[in-house]
C-alpha cells in the first residue's frame, strides 16, 4: 500500500503538518491520542489496511505463538479486531505476547498490516512502563563493544549458571536463553589487520564496488559470516566497502522504543550512504535488512530519503547472489559437497517477499540437497525468546523446527539471521551457519567444516 | 530464465505449478498470502446445481452449458473447457493427494453442513465419507433412511451448534426417501490449556497429540449409543493420521462436518499441496504483490513484484494467472462503479445486465466478471477474441462467466482450467 506524502500530511521536510485536519479531529475526539508515541502511525498507513480484513482467520492459523500458548489471543483478535476499540489505549494486554515475527502479515491474502498494527499498539501499551530489561537488551552494538575486548571472560561468564540466575532475577533475561559467543576480534578489527582483500577469481574482471552492511551481530558476534561474505564478494570481483556503521534499531523497534529506533536507522542509512551513491548494499543480516527495507517506514513511519534510498539498494546476500545467477553472471564452478542441509528461512526474511533464495543458491553447488524446515518461525524473534516470561513460549515455538533439524541426521544446518542461529544452535546442538558459509566452501575458499562463528 | 510464473497460491495456482514442474519446467509460484483453498471446506465441487440439484456432474454438464449459452454474457469456463478437461483436472488432483480424497467424479453425494442442511459435492476428504448421502439410486450411501446420527458439539467451539445441526438434519427428506434419526450431545475439549473459546485449528492441533486424542476418543465413546454414527465438527487433526487413529479408536463410523473458516479440511489440502510443491522444487515467493509487467512484441517479458524495499522483475517465458476473483482482491470495483483488474490492467468480460441487485442470497451478475480466455486458457480481449499477450494464461476464480458458489463449481473450474492452462503451456514449450 502506498500513500503520497500529501495524503500523509507531510511537508517536504518530512515533518507532520499542523494543518492535517483528520488528525486534529481524531485528537479532539480521543484526547488519549495526544499522548500517543506513534502519532504518525496511529492516524493512518496501517490503519487504512484494517478495512481489508475479512476475518478469514488465516493469520490465526499461521501464528507460531498462538499455536503453542493461550497467553496470546491471536493476531486477528489483538490486531484488526481489537484495533477498532483501542481509541489510543490497549484493550487486550495479551498483545505483549506477540513476538513481532510478521508471519500474520506475510500470510494475509488481503494485505492487512496485522503485525505492524500490533507492533504500534504494543509501543503505546508499554509507554511509561518500559522494563529496564527491554532498554538494556536493545543496546546491541553497546553489548558488542563491551564484550569484544573481554571475549574469553564474557563467554566464561555467560556459561556460569549462578550468574545467569542472578541476571534473570535482576534483569529478566532467562537463565537458559541462547546467547551469542563473544569474539575477540570484531569485523572492523579483522578488516584492519588482514593483509588486503581476497584475490579475485583467475581472469575475473572488476565488478565495481558494493557496500557491506555488517549488522551489530555480524560486527561483533557472527564475525565469521561477515568475513566469508566479504571474501566471496571479493572473489567474485567486487570491491567491498565497509563504512563505519551503527545499529539499525530493529531490537529497539520490536520492543516499542521507537524514538531510539528511529534515530538509529536514520543514522545507519547515513553511515552506509557514505559508501557511495548507487552502489549496491549487501548484508548477511537478514532481519536488519528488513528493518531498513520496510519496517522502519511501515511500523515507525520513518520518511527519510536516505533510509528509502539505502532500503531500495539493499539485498540480502543470497538474494544478491541468486539475482546474479539468474542473470547468468554467477560462476558456478563449485566444488562438489555431498551434503543434505536442513535450512530455515527466518520469519523476518520471509516477510521481505523475496521467497527463499538461499535454497536455490545452495543447490547450485553439486551434491547439496536443501531441506526446508517448513516452519514459520524458530521462536526467538530477535529478543523475544530471551525474556524470562517468554522463554518457554519461544522454545515451544521452535521445538518442531529443532526436531526436524535433529531428525535430519545432518551435521550442519543453515539459517540466514544471527539470533535465529543462536536459537537453533541452542535447541539442536548442531552447527548452524549462514548460507554464505556453504558458498564460501564451494568456491574452495574454506573447508565446509570451518568455524561457524 | 524461468519457464513459467504462476500467480496465486489457491487450488488452481498450486495444481498448475505442480503440473508444470512435473513436466520439468522451471516454475515460480508467486502469491500474496495463503490461498483461498484453506477457507473452503476441503471438498471438490464440480457442479452441484444447474440450478436443480445435480447427481451426475459430468453427464449433466452438457445441459448446464446449453443453459449458460442461452443466458448470454461472459462465456462460462465450462463452456470453453467441456467434460474431458474436468476429468483430467480432477484426476490430476487425485494423483497428487492419493487416498486423502474419496468420491467418484461421475456421481455427486450430499454432505451435512454446519447449519444442518445437505449440500452436493463430488470429492470429499476420507474423514467425511461416513457422512455421505447418496444421489445414486443403486448405492444406499453411508447415511440413509433410518440411519441414526449423534451430532457431537464441543463446548469451547462456538462455530458449531450441535442442536441446530441435529434438529435441522432430521427434518430433511432424503433423495432416496425417508429421514435420518438424529440427536445432539456435547463434550468439553479446550484446544489450548483451559481456554473457554477455541477455534477449530487449535482443537485440531490438540487432537494431533496422542494423549489429548485418547481423552477425546474416550469422551465420544462414552456418549455414543449402539448403532449410531458420530458426527463431529471438522476438527479431527491437521494430519490425516489423526482421523484414522480416532476412527480406529472409536470402532464405529465417524465423520466431520465442515465449518466456517478457518477450514481444517481446506488447510490439510493446502498444506499437502504446498509440501508437494516444495518437494518438487517449485520456487515459491510468498508475500509479494504483482504490481505490473514489462511487455513487448505481444508478449509479457517479466512480471514486476513489489518486494520489500524495491521492485523485483521476474522474467519468464510464460505467465499463468490464478489470483482468484473479487473475494481475493484480484478484481476491483471502484466507487464510480468501474471494474478493474489491478495488477496488469487486463480487459475484463463484464455482464451486460445490471451488475448488482437487491436480492440478498440470490445471484449477483457482478461476480460473473473476470478475464476471458480461449479454450486453451489463453487470455483474450472479450470483444475480439484476440490474445492479449501470446504467453499469458489464466485459471480458476479469475475467469469470467461463473457464479461458483451458486453452481457449486469452484474447485471443478479451478482444476480443469489450471491443468488445461498448464498443458497448453507445456505443449507450446515443447513446440518451440
Amino acid at each position: 500500500m502506498s500513500t503520497t506524502a500529501a495524503e500523509r500530511g507531510l511537508q517536504n521536510d518530512g515533518q507532520p503538518s499542523e494543518s492535517f485536519s483528520v488528525w486534529n479531529h481524531l485528537k479532539k475526539a480521543s484526547p488519549r491520542l495526544n499522548n500517543n508515541p506513534n502519532s504518525y502511525e496511529a492516524q493512518q498507513l496501517n490503519r487504512l489496511s484494517l478495512d481489508q480484513c475479512v476475518k478469514c482467520t488465516i493469520c490465526e492459523t499461521q501464528c507460531p505463538v498462538t499455536r503453542v500458548t493461550e497467553m496470546f489471543a491471536g493476531p486477528k483478535f489483538v490486531g484488526p479486531q481489537a484495533e477498532r476499540f483501542r481509541n489510543g489505549e490497549s484493550v487486550d494486554h495479551t498483545l505483549d505476547y506477540c513476538s513481532s515475527c510478521g508471519i500474520c502479515t506475510l500470510n494475509c491474502p488481503q494485505g492487512v498490516k496485522i503485525a505492524e498494527l500490533n507492533s504500534m499498539a504494543r509501543a503505546v501499551m508499554k509507554q511509561g512502563h518500559m522494563p529496564l530489561r527491554d532498554r538494556l537488551i536493545t543496546q546491541t552494538s553497546l553489548e558488542g563493544r563491551v564484550l569484544t575486548p573481554v571475549a574469553p571472560l564474557a563467554n566464561w561468564a555467560l556459561q556460569r549458571k549462578p550468574l545467569r540466575v542472578a541476571v534473570e532475577k535482576v534483569i529478566g533475561v532467562h537463565r537458559d536463553a541462547p546467547m551469542p559467543v563473544a569474539q575477540s576480534q570484531s569485523i572492523r578489527g579483522w578488516l584492519r589487520h588482514r593483509e588486503g582483500p581476497m584475490a579475485r577469481r583467475p581472469g575475473q574482471p572488476d565488478r565495481g564496488p558494493v557496500v557491506f552492511f555488517t549488522g551489530c551481530a555480524g560486527t561483533y558476534f557472527e564475525v565469521e559470516t561477515s568475513k566469508k561474505t566479504i571474501e566471496v564478494l571479493e572473489h567474485l570481483g567486487y570491491t567491498v566497502i565497509v563504512p563505519r556503521q551503527g545499529c539499525c534499531g530493529l531490537a529497539s523497534q520490536s520492543n516499542g522504543l521507537f524514538d531510539q529506533a528511529r534515530s538509529s536507522v536514520v543514522k545507519l542509512a547515513g553511515d552506509l550512504a557514505k559508501g557511495g551513491r548507487h552502489v549496491p548494499v549487501v548484508t548477511s543480516s537478514g532481519s536488519c535488512a528488513g528493518m531498513v527495507k520496510h519496517e522502519a517506514r511501515e511500523i515507525m513511519g520513518v520518511e527519510d530519503r536516505t533510509v528509502t534510498d539505502i532500503g531500495a539498494r539493499m539485498r540480502e546476500t543470497s538474494e544478491f547472489l541468486l539475482a546474479l545467477a539468474d542473470a547468468g553472471e554467477l560462476p558456478t564452478d563449485f566444488e562438489r559437497i555431498e551434503m543434505t542441509i536442513p535450512y530455515h528461512a527466518p520469519c523476518q526474511l520471509k516477510g521481505q517477499g523475496m521467497g527463499m533464495p538461499a535454497i536455490r543458491l545452495m543447490e547450485l553447488v553439486p551434491g547439496i540437497t536443501v531441506v526446508e524446515s517448513g516452519e514459520n518461525c524458530c521462536g526467538i524473534a530477535g529478543t523475544y525468546g530471551l525474556k524470562k516470561e517468554k522463554y518457554e513460549v519461544a522454545q515451544a515455538v521452535g521445538r518442531p523446527l529443532f526436531d526436524k533439524f535433529k531428525e535430519s541426521g545432518a551435521e550442519l544446518g543453515a539459517c540466514d539471521t544471527e539470533t535465529c542461529r543462536w536459537q537453533i544452535r541452542a535447541g539442536t546442538g548442531m552447527d548452524i551457519v549462514h548460507p554464505i558459509h556453504v558458498i564460501h566452501a564451494a568456491y574452495g575458499l574454506s573447508d565446509i567444516h570451518s568455524p561457524q562463528v | 530464465m524461468r519457464d513459467v510464473i504462476v500467480v496465486g497460491g489457491g487450488l488452481a495456482g498450486l495444481v498448475a505449478a505442480l503440473r508444470l514442474r512435473r513436466a520439468g519446467l522451471h516454475t515460480t509460484l508467486v502469491h500474496m498470502g495463503r490461498g483461498g483453498l484453506q477457507l473452503g471446506q476441503g471438498t471438490i465441487d464440480v457442479l452441484g446445481y444447474r440450478p436443480s440439484l445435480v447427481a451426475h456432474p459430468l453427464t449433466e454438464l452438457g445441459e448446464f452449458c446449453a443453459l449458460e449459452e442461452r443466458r448470454g454474457g461472459p462465456t462460462h469456463p465450462y463452456n470453453l473447457l467441456g467434460v474431458e478437461p474436468v476429468r483430467v483436472g480432477v484426476g490430476f488432483l487425485r494423483e497428487l493427494v492419493g487416498e486423502a480424497m474419496a468420491g467418484d467424479i461421475e456421481t455427486n453425494v450430499l454432505l451435512p453442513t454446519a447449519l444442518g442442511g445437505l449440500r452436493p459435492t463430488t470429492l470429499y476428504p476420507a474423514s467425511m465419507a461416513a457422512g455421505t448421502v447418496s444421489l445414486d439410486p443403486s448405492d444406499p450411501g453411508a447415511l440413509h433412511d433410518g440411519s441414526r446420527v449423534v451430532v457431537v458439539g464441543i463446548e469451547q467451539l462456538k462455530d458449531f451448534s450441535c442442536q441446530l445441526v441435529a434438529q435441522n438434519l432430521a427434518t430433511i427428506e432424503l433423495p432416496g426417501g425417508g429421514r435420518l434419526e438424529t440427536r445432539s450431545a456435547s463434550v468439553s475439549f479446550p484446544g489450548r490449556g483451559t481456554e473457554a473459546d477455541s477455534n477449530a485449528v487449535a482443537i485440531a492441533r490438540a487432537l494431533d497429540r496422542p494423549e489429548r486424542r485418547r481423552d477425546f476418543v474416550a469422551a465420544l465413546g462414552r456418549l455414543a449409543r449402539r448403532g449410531e454414527t458420530i458426527a463431529v465438527p471438522n476438527v479431527l487433526g491437521l494430519t490425516d493420521e489423526t482421523f484414522t487413529a480416532i476412527a480406529d479408536g472409536l470402532g464405529r463410523p465417524v465423520f466431520e462436518i465442515p465449518l466456517p473458516p478457518p477450514g481444517v479440511a481446506g488447510m490439510r489440502l493446502t498444506d499437502r499441496l504446498t509440501d508437494l510443491a516444495r518437494a518438487y522444487r517449485v520456487e515459491m515467493i510468498l508475500g509479494s504483490r504483482v504490481i505490473g509487467a514489462e511487455t513487448g512484441l505481444g508478449r509479457i517479458r517479466s512480471l514486476r513484484l513489489g518486494t520489500a524495499g524495491h521492485e523485483t522483475d521476474l522474467e519468464a517465458r510464460y505467465v499463468l494467472l490464478a489470483p482468484g476473483g473479487f473475494e481475493s482482491g484480484a478484481i476491483e470495483l471502484d466507487s464510480y462503479g468501474r471494474l478493474h483488474e489491478p495488477a496488469l490492467g487486463l480487459p475484463l468480460a463484464v455482464p451486460d445486465a445490471e451488475l448488482l441487485n437487491d436480492s440478498w442470497a440470490g445471484e449477483q451478475p457482478i461476480f460473473r466478471t473476470g478475464v476471458a480466455t480461449d479454450c486453451t486458457m489463453r487470455v483474450v480481449e472479450p470483444a475480439t477474441g484476440e490474445p492479449v499477450h501470446e504467453n499469458l494464461y489464466a485459471a480458476g476464480g479469475f475467469l469470467a462467466g461463473a457464479q461458483r458458489w451458486d453452481e457449486k463449481s469452484g474447485e471443478g473450474i479451478a482444476l480443469a482450467s489450471a491443468v488445461r492452462a498448464a498443458d497448453s503451456i507445456i505443449e507450446q514449450l515443447k513446440e518451440s
